[in-house]
C-alpha cells in the first residue's frame, strides 16, 4: 500500500478551480467531477466539463475504465500547474459516475464543508 | 448508559481519525464525551495491499483517508474472537474481491489502533454502485452529528 499518509482528494467543482482560488496549488490533491468531452487514446488525456468549466485529466495510470464521451466521471489525483496556468490533474483513481445528481452533489458539498469547519473549530476549542 | 458504542457510527474520515483513544480492551474511543467503538465510512478505494492473511486498503472520502484492514485468515479470526460479528475467512475473501482501486465502498467495523493510528477492522465491505449513495452518507453524517452524536448525555 502506498501509505496511510496519502492525502485525501478534496472534492471541488470545476468552477472553483481558478488561479485566484486557494485550492489552485501545485500538487494539490483533489477530487473532480465532470462530463467527458474528449479522450485522446495516444496521450491518455481526458477533458471533462461542468457547465462552462473544463479540466484536462491525465489518465495514464488508470486501468479498466471505459471512456465514453457524454458520460460523467470522477477522478482523484494531484494538480499539475504548467506555465501559463495550463492545468492538468494527474489522476490516481477514476470511476464512471453516471447517474450522479450533480446539483445535489454540489449543494451537499456546501453542507459538508460547513460541517467540517464546525468540526475543526470544535477540535481547536 | 450510553449506547452509542454498540452501533456503527456514521462518520466522515476527518471525524473518525481525530477520535480520542481510551485505554480499554477491546479498544474504544471518545467523541465529544461519548464512547464509540464501531464506525461506518463511505469512500473511494485509493490504495490496496493484499497479503496472505489480510487485505489492507485506504478509503478516501475527501476529508481523510481511512486505513482499513480485512482479515482473511479464518484461524486468526477464531483465535481472536473478541466479537462474534467478525466475518469468516470465506466471507472476508469474497468481500476482498470488491476492494479495487477507484471503487466506492461502504465499510463497517471496529475502530482499532495500529501503530498509533486509527483504523477500521472491517466487518462488512459493500460495493456501492450508485454514486448518489456517497452524497447521502455525507448528509447522514451531518444529520447524525447534529441530532445525536453531538448531543450531551442526559445526566442520571
Amino acid at each position: 500500500m502506498a501509505s496511510s499518509t496519502l492525502k485525501p482528494g478534496v472534492p471541488i467543482t470545476l468552477q472553483e478551480l481558478e488561479p485566484s482560488s486557494e485550492i489552485f496549488k501545485q500538487g494539490a490533491s483533489l477530487r473532480v467531477t465532470g462530463i467527458l468531452q474528449s479522450y485522446d487514446v495516444d496521450s491518455a488525456v481526458a477533458v471533462i466539463q461542468d457547465g462552462s468549466a473544463m479540466l484536462k485529466v491525465d489518465t495514464q495510470h488508470l486501468r479498466d475504465i471505459s471512456f465514453r464521451s457524454g458520460s460523467m466521471f470522477q477522478f482523484i489525483g494531484e494538480l499539475l500547474i504548467r506555465p501559463d496556468d495550463d492545468v492538468i490533474l494527474q489522476a490516481r483513481v477514476g470511476r464512471n459516475v453516471d447517474g450522479l445528481d450533480l446539483n445535489l452533489y454540489q449543494q451537499s458539498l456546501i453542507i459538508r464543508r460547513q460541517h467540517e469547519a464546525r468540526l475543526l473549530s470544535s477540535r481547536r476549542a | 448508559m450510553d449506547s452509542l458504542h454498540l452501533v456503527h457510527v456514521k462518520l466522515l474520515a476527518a471525524d473518525l481519525l481525530t477520535l480520542t483513544p481510551r485505554h480499554t480492551s477491546p479498544a474504544s474511543f471518545v467523541r465529544g464525551g461519548r464512547t464509540v467503538a464501531r464506525a461506518e465510512v463511505v469512500g473511494v478505494v485509493v490504495s490496496r495491499d493484499r497479503r496472505e492473511k489480510f487485505l489492507r486498503f485506504l478509503v478516501d472520502d475527501g476529508t481523510g483517508c481511512v486505513p482499513c484492514i480485512l482479515w482473511l485468515n479464518h484461524q486468526y479470526l477464531n483465535a481472536n474472537s473478541s466479537s462474534d460479528s467478525d466475518p469468516t475467512g470465506e466471507m472476508a475473501s469474497k468481500m476482498s474481491e470488491v476492494v479495487r482501486l477507484g471503487t466506492l465502498l461502504r465499510v463497517r467495523g471496529r475502530i482499532v489502533m495500529y501503530r498509533g493510528a486509527i483504523q477500521i477492522a472491517a466487518r462488512d465491505v459493500v460495493l456501492e454502485e450508485d454514486p448518489n449513495v456517497e452524497v447521502l452518507h455525507w448528509l447522514q453524517c451531518v444529520h447524525m452529528a447534529k441530532e445525536c452524536y453531538d448531543l450531551a448525555l442526559p445526566s442520571v
